[in-house]
């Protein structure tokens, strides 16, 4: 095992700042999509909570089984 | 009946993508020695190689899903490929973003007009437009063929990628891995690499499955919206 450098001879920078903004990129992308995850289970809860179906029914769709609407 | 699967598979992806991330991460900086020409700054190649990769390899995938979705009207299908075009859209940013912090040092500029990365940078704008068409189209079966057409006319760019280094002089390096014939890197380079590119792969399957979910109930919420609105 080599030890790395950590200032990758004169170059840390450049090799830093890419792997910096790939960290920045995946971050991003994973807490994008967790938002708006969160978002769409907000908005099927207050769906099933102004629902007259049976309970049944709508502890289905919280679930996210997609039969009910799906034309 | 696809949902629930896909929400079972997320984590036989994303955990041994982690695992590879961080295996690649350790090769690429612990195990691979120092290049005697570009020294340290070559370990911006674990990372934009396989984002390269992926950006190009997404571009197709995503393609083939719209059109299979035009074709067949297959909805599942066209949901696929607008679940891939942001992830696509991600690593080929990445891949210029990376390519830039690599050319400063070893060409000495961050930019060039240069045939492999203007047609890179073209992906990028392909994966943009694609991403904006389906946004600015409310009727989600109409975005998916406007979407499909824009997708199968921009596959043509991806073999003028993968060739631009052989048919034009460029700055940029030819292919250091071949389908056929042996890499001109050593051992614990490619390995890192192709790691670092395994966790890629994984982790793109991961978040397109998650995006997957997140637009297959947009559309059902968005249908029952209409029917009620339309009752």
């Amino acid at each position: 095992m080599n030890w790395p450098d950590l200032s990758m001879g004169e170059y840390g920078f450049y090799v830093w700042g890419s792997y910096l903004f790939a960290l920045v990129a995946i971050v991003w992308e994973v807490v994008s999509l967790r938002q708006r995850k969160k978002a769409l289970a907000n908005e099927a809860r207050k769906t099933v909570t102004n629902d007259d179906r049976p309970a049944a029914v709508r502890t289905t769709v919280l679930r996210g089984s997609t039969h009910e609407t799906t034309s | 009946m696809f949902y629930p699967v896909a929400g079972k598979m997320i984590p036989w992806f994303a955990i041994p993508a982690a695992l590879l991330f961080a295996a690649g991460l350790y090769v690429g900086f612990f195990v691979a020695p120092t290049d005697f020409q570009q020294g340290d700054a070559y370990r911006i190649m674990f990372i934009h190689v396989p984002a390269a990769w992926m950006g190009m390899f997404l571009y197709v995938l995503m393609a083939i899903y719209a059109g299979i979705g035009w074709a067949f009207n297959a909805r599942l299908s066209s949901m696929m490929a607008s679940a891939i075009a942001v992830t696509g859209a991600m690593f080929t940013l990445l891949s210029l973003v990376t390519g830039a912090f690599w050319g400063k040092p070893t060409w000495g500029t961050w930019w060039v007009w240069d045939a492999r990365m203007t047609s890179t940078l073209i992906l990028l704008f392909l994966y943009a437009g694609f991403i904006a068409l389906q946004a600015a189209i409310d009727d989600p079966r109409r975005a998916d063929r406007a979407g499909a057409v824009l997708a199968l006319v921009g596959v043509i760019n991806v073999p003028i990628i993968y060739f631009s280094v052989q048919w034009w002089n460029t700055l940029h390096q030819g292919a250091t891995i071949r389908i056929l014939g042996k890499p001109s890197i050593a051992p614990p380079m490619l390995a890192a690499m192709l790691i670092m590119l395994a966790a890629c792969w994984l982790y793109s399957v991961a978040v397109v499955l998650v995006r997957l979910r997140c637009i297959i109930l947009e559309r059902e919420q968005n249908a029952a919206r209409f029917v009620e609105v339309n009752a």
